[in-house]
């Protein structure tokens, strides 16, 4: 501010008002005309303080605080947090529970990168693939449903494994809902590596080399779509992800499409390891006894969560409450490369490039236009939107 | 005493409120699970459009405002200057347990309390989160409270 | 690389900084580096490449008297806070830890040689209260604008805002 040299100052707050966002943030995008200029973040509006809330929590209380800082991804959180107190604990699980934990991890990845799929495309314009998508993601909620008993906070881990078992019966059903949404998935490939229209506003923008994703820390999808190879899964195989491994998949174009094919071939690879997980589940307890209070110590806890890497840092002083917990979410890690991949793009593109890193939002967040004098005029993310569909119109 | 032409006009207000409800949504600090499962309510399996209701962005457009998690130190300005933007009459439901009492939250220092705390609430929805159809059956609710 | 070589080859990144290492886990070595050390430390590291900064973690060590009860209080304004920057690579994780007084909780930043630092940074700046000499923004990320200057919800001694 006060430099003569800009003319107009946007002030994105994405607030806390959208349904697919996490960590909500306000972004200040510096425009020149149409092409933004500079971008800074602001996040905390649903900073509650469940860091230092868990300090005043027991460690199986704080099994169920974890599993919602987010309710899209609770079940790594709740397994990343479950993983670390075992690690505390010296106990290991046992291997039907792991590969039960696996099970879900993937399922609930197939959940979030289809609403994914479909709120990118409402960002970008295409209704039709959001609903298509929402209405396909149904049956893994379905599936979830009825293996764990709810469609979002599934709570499937306990302290020492899990609470939820598999039988024959839902086994098949989840081999049906499997093929049917392969079969849906290969269909989305082909929309969004061949529709015109749509590859209008995905090739070659947000695009992200390989050496800024590396300096910028990005991880997940997002990474791995400039072909960035971190995918905890396979680096540091957790659960039962040594005997079930995935495939890392990894794009080299870096913008918004490879984004897309990223996400869906994980799609691919998820239903493989799901197949794979049903047809050869190991036969053991679920869960194996776990003490009340946590021998003193620290440990490092890492998931790959839908979004990227998710970080655990759980600190003991012997008691039945935790020191310290620390919680580093992806998306914390895919802020960096939106800020800077933002830079030297159209205003009218950045709720694409927002919503491709998969903090996505839309609808109520409201944008502020400030022009030299300090005049304020609201822009809601609603109007960005359609702006930027009017643009590419 | 109100005119005979008022009560008529009151009663096609009704009418037309009831059956054609628009909502906004806003999330005072939840973990996102009710928040998707509101967005599921849009969608091809549930699709509340076709009972009239329609997800609006602007508070000023909305009759309803759905809010969703208990209420942080950030959020509770925001929560206010929404409902205040809001044209009467209004009212507002709460999704989920934090909605209610600040479910899992309680206690940690970024939350003010839950909505009742913070704006008058016609309706609770329960659940954590509660399932689509339980969303529906709440604003279901909040519609015909206002049919009588 | 297997991941005692990988943690060996981080060890010795770091070697003329370290003032002692531990290692916790299998997959883990902790290395304590004093804190006007962290930016030299830091830059070796990701030049060499080796890894990627994952987070960095804030801990605060009060001092504690105990009562005639036999019940821990925390001694305001007593204590130091530990730092602990966590680089990832592959499976393993090689933690830098340094400790600041909180009479001079005062480091370099880490910013100018890794973009990806500033969030973690300026979330322990608000929480911890530590001061990240040279950060490109000082700003609020996670606070409200009018959360009061000088208190850091994560040190032990705090336990709520007082009603106002």
């Amino acid at each position: 501010m006060g430099s003569e040299k800009k003319p107009e100052k946007f002030v994105v707050s994405i607030g806390p008002q959208h349904p697919a966002l996490k960590e909500p943030g306000h972004f200040e995008f510096g425009v020149e005309g149409e092409i933004v200029t500079s971008a800074t973040a602001r996040l905390g509006f649903v900073h509650r303080g469940m860091e230092k809330g868990t300090e005043s929590r027991t460690w199986v209380q704080n099994l169920y605080l974890m599993e919602r800082v987010c309710g899209i991804c609770s079940h790594v959180h709740a397994m990343a947090y479950a993983q670390g107190v075992e690690k505390l604990a010296h106990v290991e699980v046992p291997p039907r529970a792991r590969a039960i934990r696996e099970l879900i991890a993937e399922l609930e990845r197939i959940h979030s990168h289809l609403l994914w799929l479909g709120v990118a495309a409402h960002e970008g314009g295409f209704d039709t693939l959001f609903m298509l998508s929402w209405r396909d993601r149904e049956t893994v909620m379905d599936l979830l449903e009825s293996i764990t008993g709810n469609r979002v906070n599934y709570s499937a881990n306990v302290l020492g494994g899990v609470k939820i078992d598999i039988d024959e019966a839902k086994i098949s059903a989840i081999h049906k809902g499997m093929d049917f949404l392969e079969e849906r998935t290969r269909h989305y490939m082909k929309v969004v590596t061949e529709d015109e229209t749509f590859l209008g506003r995905t090739r070659n923008i947000g695009s992200m080399s390989l050496d800024l994703a590396l300096r910028l820390g990005a991880v997940g999808p997002t990474a791995r779509a400039s072909g960035v190879t971190y995918d905890v899964r396979v680096d540091s195989p957790y659960a039962a992800y040594a005997d079930f491994p995935i495939k890392v998949v990894t794009d080299t174009a870096g913008d918004l499409e490879a984004r897309f094919v990223v996400r869906i071939k994980e799609l691919y690879e998820s239903f493989r390891v799901i197949r794979e997980l049903i047809d050869h589940m190991p036969a053991s307890e679920l869960t194996t006894r776990i003490p009340r209070r946590m021998p003193e110590g620290e440990v490092v806890s890492r998931v790959e969560a839908p979004r990227g890497e998710l970080f655990y840092y759980l600190k003991s002083n012997g008691s039945d409450m935790p020191e310290r917990i620390k919680v580093r979410t992806p998306s914390l890690c895919n802020w960096g490369s939106v800020l800077s991949t933002a830079v030297g793009h159209k205003l009218a593109d950045m709720p694409m490039i927002l919503a491709g890193i998969d903090p996505c939002f839309s609808c109520n967040d409201r944008m502020v236009l400030v022009n030299q004098d300090n005049n304020l005029s609201t822009w809601s993310w609603e109007d960005l939107r359609q702006y930027g569909i009017e643009y590419y119109k | 005493m109100t005119s005979p032409i008022e009560g008529v006009m009151d009663k096609v207000k009704t009418w037309a409120r009831v059956n054609s409800p628009w909502a906004i949504h806003f999330n005072s600090g939840s973990c996102n699970g009710c928040d998707i499962e509101i967005l599921a309510t849009l969608t091809p399996r549930y699709d509340v459009e076709r009972f009239g209701i329609k997800l609006q962005g602007s508070p000023r457009h909305a009759d309803v405002l759905i809010c969703t998690g208990p209420v942080t130190l950030q959020a509770r300005d925001r929560l206010v200057r929404i409902y205040e933007q809001m044209p009467e009459p209004k009212f507002v439901v709460a999704v989920g347990s934090c909605g209610i009492s600040g479910g899992v939250f309680q206690g940690c220092y970024g939350v003010v309390g839950d909505i009742g705390d913070v704006i008058p609430v016609n309706v609770y929805v329960p659940g954590c989160p509660p399932r689509p159809e339980a969303i529906i059956y709440g604003v279901v609710q909040l519609l015909k409270s206002l049919q009588s | 690389m297997d991941m005692e070589q990988k943690l060996q080859a981080a060890t010795d990144i770091v070697k003329e900084w370290t003032i002692s290492t531990n290692n916790p886990e299998a997959n883990r070595v902790d290395a304590v580096i004093a804190p006007e050390n962290v930016k030299k430390a830091v830059a070796a590291l990701l030049d060499a490449p080796w890894g990627y900064l994952s987070a960095i973690t804030g801990v605060d060590h009060p001092e504690y008297s105990t009562d005639e009860a036999g019940v821990k209080h925390v001694i305001p304004d007593k204590g130091t806070l530990e730092l602990l920057y966590h680089f990832s690579g592959g499976a393993v994780v090689f933690t830098l830890r340094l400790t600041l007084p909180y009479d001079h909780a005062v480091v370099d930043t880490i910013c100018d040689i890794d973009m990806a630092a500033q969030l973690y940074e300026r979330e322990a700046a608000e929480l911890f209260g530590i001061d990240f000499a040279g950060a490109p923004s000082k700003e609020h990320l996670v606070l409200p604008e009018d959360w009061p200057a000088g208190v850091y919800p994560l040190r032990k001694a705090f336990t709520g805002l007082k009603q106002s």
